[in-house]
């Protein structure tokens, strides 16, 4: 005889696991928009860290003061791969997405809600900065740089991009990020006597091969926060890291030097996931974000390249020495070629990872 | 108290403590692992595209191999730690064998991320290790080479080799070895010939554990190891968060998966019985009662 307690148990968990692959096959069913004048909770996702509380102050406060029905959750990090699952699974969670642009183009329609921004003012924008999926809110350059102390003599010390790659005159361990957006590609290229203004499309194999030639001295970082403690802990003498990390490496001390010969910015951006249930408020809230007043508010705070031209950021001193639209910028200056890495990305990545696991 | 023996003895279906747990794993598991296989294998559009390609991409192959070899390294390197460890753990009084025990735990109860970079700044250019090394003219740099990530896996992992290991250890007799001196044998060959193959259950188990969770580490080589030698777990993180190559993730995930299952199978027929672990700590309450 089975008792009743062990009969409950049975029922109790047969309907959790009936609930719980309801809930993973989802629906078909094209979702209910949100009525963007009634209360709208926007779940943003972006990395996390000092970077989202910087959205979070400059821009999602701002807005909400403007617009008291649209509250944010904020979670964080923002796999595409947590899209594309969500997507397909018909539970879409997020609304707004910090993304690369290319991952954005790649994906538009399928994981990826077509924007459109009736009335937006898009000529102080920067080139690219506006895409059918995507809207760009800040530009990040990854400068060629080098620890002061590494190179304590002005006139022998790095001052061109091939120096870089010059590892005979310039001995010392280089720190490169993996990320396809930080010119893991263009450098070498540029440095190997590519015009800035012919690197698209990118000859791959052209700059694996210049790559290979400081492989050995080369600690490859597969992501910012480990560069950036590289560079700190004085592991990387030589290195093409992000504007918005050189700042705090500064700020806590370390000297550092930037080469302004060329260098490779690329454009962030937000994207809204297919099947949002708020398209309409995350849309309106994106397109606020390329204003002049939050584009030089996001520069202030994290030492990034506004991507309004008419942003007035009031940069602090070692912000200045980084802004790469700025006066100290006295080279030339690349921004990734959106549309190729949207048509190459998968490509690219594999090559580049075959490369490096090879 | 009158009441509970009584309840229990009718015909009770014990298997329905089973339920929750079985629940559990069949949400988190087991569909997802089928929906992932199912994936993999191009759904109802039949292929073994992404299974071949795993054997032709020039990479894939490698990567494994590189992790089979970490792994095997790991697992050597925690046993010729564990082994005279937990030995010596069986031969001492209660109140040391206790300090003991919370020495081999106390990774279980750091924080992943503060060991991890715990290791960085030890491995690290101009850390300990490598200004101690340099004392000796190598100049190697331990941070972001496979090498460092194996002495750091080896240490994460030591507890999951030295436990199955005393307790398999302590449950032996050691009268046995008595007997075995008594009736003249060489402390060695007694060893070599009583009390290493009653220790073998428990060796066995360690070694599983160590290889099989060796197999999928992820934070520990994404932080101290290097793209430029990734090991498995990389490889599929990237394929899923990149390239959003689920299918291609799902047959490479599906492939070691296969090849630990392997493993365990012949380690079984090899050395005894995986549940060793679980025979160990039967016997354990045992002699405690």
């Amino acid at each position: 005889m089975v008792s009743r307690t062990a009969r409950t148990v049975t029922a109790v968990s047969a309907t959790v696991i009936l609930s719980l692959l309801a809930t993973a096959c989802g629906s078909d069913e094209p979702p209910a928009q949100s009525d963007p004048d009634g209360p709208v909770s926007l779940t943003f996702v972006a990395y996390g860290g000092a970077g989202q509380q910087a959205m979070i102050d400059k821009w999602q406060t701002p807005y909400t003061a403007a617009h008291p029905n649209v509250t944010f959750v904020n979670t964080s990090p923002p796999d595409v791969a947590q899209v594309k699952a969500q997507v397909e699974s018909g539970q879409v969670e997020w609304d707004v997405v910090a993304t690369s642009p290319a991952a954005a183009a790649q994906n538009c329609g399928t994981l990826f809600e077509p924007l459109d921004f009736p009335g937006l003012d898009t000529k102080e924008l920067v080139e690219q900065a506006v895409g059918k999926c995507y809207i760009a809110n800040f530009i990040n350059a990854t400068p060629f740089a080098y620890r002061t102390d590494a190179f304590p003599d002005p006139s022998k010390a790095p001052r061109t991009i091939a120096d870089f790659f010059d590892v005979a005159r310039f001995p010392g361990q280089r720190g490169i990020l993996t990320n396809l957006q930080n010119g893991i590609l263009e450098y070498p290229l540029l440095a190997d006597g590519v015009a800035p203004d012919k690197l698209y499309p990118l000859d791959m194999d052209r700059a694996l091969k210049k790559l290979d030639s400081i492989r050995k001295v080369t600690t490859f970082a597969p992501n910012v926060g480990a560069l950036q403690q590289a560079v700190g802990a004085k592991q990387v003498d030589l290195f093409l890291a992000p504007d918005s990390r050189l700042v705090p490496l500064m700020d806590s001390g370390t000297d550092v030097t930037v080469v302004w010969d060329v260098t490779v910015t690329s454009i962030n951006a937000f994207a809204v996931p297919k099947g949002s249930r708020n398209v309409k408020a995350a849309t309106s809230f994106v397109a606020s974000v390329v204003s002049p007043e939050a584009t030089a508010g996001i520069a202030e705070a994290l030492g990034v390249a506004p991507v309004n031209l008419g942003a007035k950021p009031n940069l602090s001193a070692n912000a200045k020495k980084v802004e790469v639209y700025g006066p100290v910028n006295t080279g030339k200056t690349v921004l990734q070629d959106v549309d190729w890495y949207a048509t190459n990305f998968n490509e690219a990545t594999t090559k580049v990872t075959n490369w490096l696991a090879g | 108290m009158a009441r509970a023996p009584k309840r229990w003895r009718t015909p009770s279906p014990h298997w329905l403590f089973l339920v929750p747990a079985l629940a559990l794993l069949t949400a988190i598991l087991l569909v997802p692992l089928v929906n992932s296989v199912y994936r993999s294998v191009g759904r109802s559009d039949f292929t073994l595209e992404h299974y071949a390609t795993l054997f032709t991409d020039g990479v894939t192959l490698k990567v494994l191999l590189r992790t089979a070899t970490t792994a095997a390294m790991v697992t050597l390197i925690a046993f010729l730690l564990g082994y005279p460890y937990a030995y010596v753990m069986t031969r001492v009084g209660p109140r040391l064998r206790g300090i003991l025990l919370v020495i081999v735990l106390i990774p279980f109860w750091t924080s992943v991320m503060a060991r991890n970079f715990a290791w960085i700044v030890i491995l690290q250019r101009n850390g300990p290790v490598h200004s101690f090394l340099k004392l000796f003219g190598l100049d190697v740099v331990l941070y972001g080479s496979v090498a460092g990530v194996t002495v750091a896996m080896s240490q994460v992992l030591l507890p999951f080799m030295v436990l199955p290991l005393f307790s398999a250890l302590s449950g032996i007799d050691r009268r046995l070895l008595l007997a075995a001196r008594g009736l003249g044998s060489h402390p060695l060959k007694a060893f070599w010939k009583v009390y290493w193959p009653l220790s073998r259950g428990g060796v066995v188990a360690g070694l599983i554990l160590v290889f099989t969770l060796s197999l999928g580490f992820y934070v520990t080589p994404a932080l101290l190891g290097t793209p430029k030698e990734s090991l498995v777990a990389q490889l599929l993180g990237q394929r899923t968060t990149q390239l959003l190559d689920f299918a291609g993730a799902g047959a490479l995930g599906f492939l070691v998966l296969v090849i630990t299952l392997v493993l365990v199978a012949w380690a079984n027929r090899f050395g005894g019985t995986i549940s060793a672990i679980g025979v160990v700590a039967a016997s354990r309450t045992k002699d405690r009662t």
